[in-house]
C-alpha cells in the first residue's frame, strides 16, 4: 500500500490528517475551558424538607424514589454542631405518639431505624430529661425519605439535619434524576468543594 | 325562657366534661401538649462537659482524581490490547477474555459511567454553551476512541466498550441481516445521534441527556432501574442472541461517528491479506454484515475477530489441521 499510493490512499491520509486535526482542537478547545469536575447537591434553602414555613407538611421523598442509586445517594446528615442534642428529639421520636412511662413519646420517626442516640457529657442516670444526646445516622440504613429532616427544624428543632448528596454513592449522572423530579429545583450542579461544604445555615443566629 | 337556657348551659357543661375526659387518657399525643423548643441555640462542646469532643461529620468525598485518570488510561491500554490481540494475535479467545474484562471493569464495576457514547452530549454541550464545561477526563475518554479509529477501525467497539461486550456475549445463532436492511437501519444512528444533540444543547432544565436516559443495559450494570430500562434491555439481549449487537449496528450514536473515522482507517481487520483462499467461510461467520465481496468494510467491522477464527488459513482450524498432519505422520499404520 505505502509503495504504491493510490489517489484513494493520498485522500484517506489527508482526510485523516483534517480530522485528527479537528478532534485535536475540539479537546484542545474543551481542555482550556474546563474547570474541573462538578457534582451534584441539594440546595437545602429550597428543600422542602429542610425550608423553613414547611412544617406540617408530609415530607417529600422523591430523593429516595426517583435516585438510580439502590437506596439512593441521597442521604439525611446531622451537622453534629448545630444539633441541639435535645431529650425529645422531634426527627428521633414520633412526637404524635403516645407519651410512655419514662414521658417520651413511644414511637420513632424513622422507618428505616437508621438514627441512633446516646446521652453524652455527665450523664444524669435518674432523669433523662437533664442530659444532652448525641444523634448518630446510619448513613447506610439512610434512604433519604427526608421525615427527619422535616422536623428538625423551627419551630421545634434547630435544622441542623438536611439531605446531602454521598459522593461515594452518586454516579454523578449528567442529569440527575432527582433534579428532574424536584419540584422545587433544589439540586443543582457545583464544583467539588463548594458541594462538600456544610449547608447553609438555616435559622439567623 | 328560663329553663331552657339552664339546659343549655348543662348540656355546654357535659359536653367539656367530656372533652375534658377524652384530652385527659393517657393515649393523648404528645403534640397536643404544649411543647417548647428545649434549647435555642446548639450547646457545643464545653456546654456539654464531660470531656464530650464533637464528631467530625461523614462527608463521602467524590472519587479521587487520579482514579478518573486511571479509568482514561485503561481505556486507552484495553484499545491497544484490543487492536494487537486482533491485528497482531488475531486471537478471538483473547479477545473474548479482554471482552469480559471490560465488561466487568468498565461495566459493572464502574457502573456504565464514564463513555465515550455518553461523554459525546458533554462534549456537544461544552461547545454550545459557554457556562458549561467538562473535566479533561471526559474529552479524553470521547476524543481517544476516535483517534484510535482513525488509524486502527473500531478497536473501542471490540473488546473495551460495555455495551458492546455484554452484546458481544449473547451472540448466540445469528442471522445475516438482508444488506438492505442493514444499511437502512444504519441510518437510524445518525438519527439518534441527531435528537441526542438537539436535545442537549436545550439551555437549562430543558435539556436532557438521551443517550443516558435510554441506554439499555445501564440499569444491568448497576443491578437497578425503572423495570421499563430493564424490560428493554432484556429484549435488547434477546434480539441480541439472533441479530448480532443490535444496539451497536442500529442505535449507538458513538457508533455512528467511529464508523466514519474507521472509513479512514489506515490499518484495519482484513481478511489474510497474501494468502487469500476465497472460500467465504470469514463471510459466513461475520455476524455483523462487515465482510463484503470476501473483504472486511472498516467502518462495520466491530473487531470481534470471528473471521480469523473460522479461517482454514489462519486460525484455530489451521491449528487443528497440523495437529491432524501431525497425528497421522506419527501414527504406524
Amino acid at each position: 500500500m505505502s509503495e504504491n499510493p493510490t489517489r484513494r490512499d493520498l485522500f484517506a491520509t489527508v482526510a485523516r490528517g483534517t480530522v485528527l486535526a479537528v478532534l485535536g482542537g475540539g479537546a484542545l478547545f474543551l481542555v482550556k475551558k474546563a474547570n474541573g469536575q462538578v457534582v451534584w447537591q441539594v440546595d437545602a434553602s429550597r428543600c422542602v424538607n429542610s425550608r423553613l414555613g414547611e412544617v406540617g407538611v408530609t415530607a417529600c421523598n422523591l430523593c429516595t424514589t426517583e435516585c438510580v442509586v439502590a437506596l439512593s445517594a441521597v442521604r439525611a446528615v446531622n451537622e453534629y454542631s448545630r444539633c441541639g442534642r435535645c431529650n425529645i428529639c422531634p426527627a428521633y421520636f414520633n412526637i404524635t405518639s403516645a407519651v410512655n412511662e419514662l414521658g417520651q413519646p413511644s414511637e420513632k420517626l424513622c422507618p428505616r431505624d437508621a438514627i441512633a442516640r446516646r446521652p453524652i457529657g455527665k450523664v444524669d442516670p435518674e432523669d433523662p430529661a437533664n442530659n444532652f444526646y448525641e444523634y448518630i445516622i446510619d448513613e447506610e440504613k439512610c434512604d433519604g425519605c427526608g421525615k427527619c429532616v422535616m422536623q428538625c427544624k423551627e419551630p421545634l428543632g434547630l435544622g441542623s439535619i438536611t439531605l446531602r448528596v454521598r459522593y461515594d454513592k452518586c454516579v454523578n449522572c449528567n442529569r440527575c434524576s432527582i433534579s428532574k423530579a424536584c419540584p422545587q429545583n433544589a439540586l443543582m450542579q457545583l464544583p467539588v468543594s463548594q458541594a462538600l461544604q456544610p449547608a447553609g445555615v438555616l435559622r439567623p443566629e | 325562657m328560663s329553663g331552657l337556657s339552664k339546659t343549655g348551659r348543662a348540656l355546654a357543661a357535659m359536653v367539656a366534661l367530656l372533652v375534658l375526659a377524652l384530652g385527659s387518657v393517657p393515649s393523648a399525643p404528645a403534640q397536643a401538649m404544649p411543647y417548647q423548643r428545649p434549647v435555642e441555640t446548639a450547646p457545643q462542646q464545653d456546654a456539654i462537659g464531660g470531656g464530650y469532643k464533637t464528631p467530625a461529620v461523614q462527608r463521602a468525598v467524590p472519587r479521587d482524581y487520579w482514579l478518573q485518570v486511571l479509568d482514561v488510561v485503561l481505556l486507552g491500554a484495553a484499545m491497544g490490547i484490543s487492536v494487537w490481540l486482533v491485528l497482531k494475535r488475531r486471537s478471538r479467545r483473547w479477545l473474548v477474555a479482554l471482552a469480559i474484562g471490560s465488561l466487568a471493569y468498565f461495566g459493572f464495576y464502574r457502573e456504565g459511567c464514564i463513555c465515550p457514547i455518553g461523554s459525546l452530549q458533554n462534549v456537544v454541550v461544552a461547545i454550545a454553551d459557554p457556562r458549561y464545561s467538562i473535566p479533561m477526563v471526559v474529552t479524553a475518554t470521547f476524543v481517544l476512541p476516535l483517534a484510535v479509529a482513525l488509524f486502527f477501525g473500531r478497536a473501542f467497539c471490540g473488546g473495551v466498550c460495555a455495551l458492546g461486550a455484554i452484546q458481544e456475549l449473547v451472540v448466540l445463532r445469528p442471522v445475516q441481516v438482508p444488506r438492505r436492511l442493514d444499511r437502512a437501519l444504519g441510518l437510524l444512528r445518525y438519527v439518534y445521534l441527531g435528537l441526542a444533540v438537539l436535545f442537549a444543547v436545550k439551555p437549562g432544565l430543558a435539556r436532557d441527556f438521551l443517550i443516558c436516559r435510554f441506554d439499555p443495559f445501564v440499569g444491568f450494570f448497576r443491578r437497578t432501574g425503572a423495570p421499563h430500562m430493564l424490560l428493554l434491555g432484556g429484549a435488547f439481549l434477546v434480539v441480541g442472541m439472533f441479530v448480532g449487537r443490535p444496539y451497536c449496528r442500529y442505535l449507538c450514536p458513538y457508533g455512528g461517528l467511529l464508523a466514519w473515522c474507521a472509513r479512514l482507517a489506515r490499518r484495519g481487520v482484513s481478511i489474510t491479506p497474501g494468502k487469500e483462499l476465497d472460500c467465504g467461510l470469514c463471510a459466513g461467520a461475520c455476524p455483523y454484515g462487515a465482510i463484503e465481496e470476501m473483504r472486511a468494510v472498516g467502518r462495520n467491522c466491530l473487531y470481534c475477530a470471528r473471521c480469523y477464527a473460522t479461517c482454514p488459513q489462519d486460525g484455530e482450524l489451521a491449528h487443528a489441521k497440523a495437529e491432524l498432519v501431525r497425528l497421522k505422520g506419527a501414527a504406524p499404520v
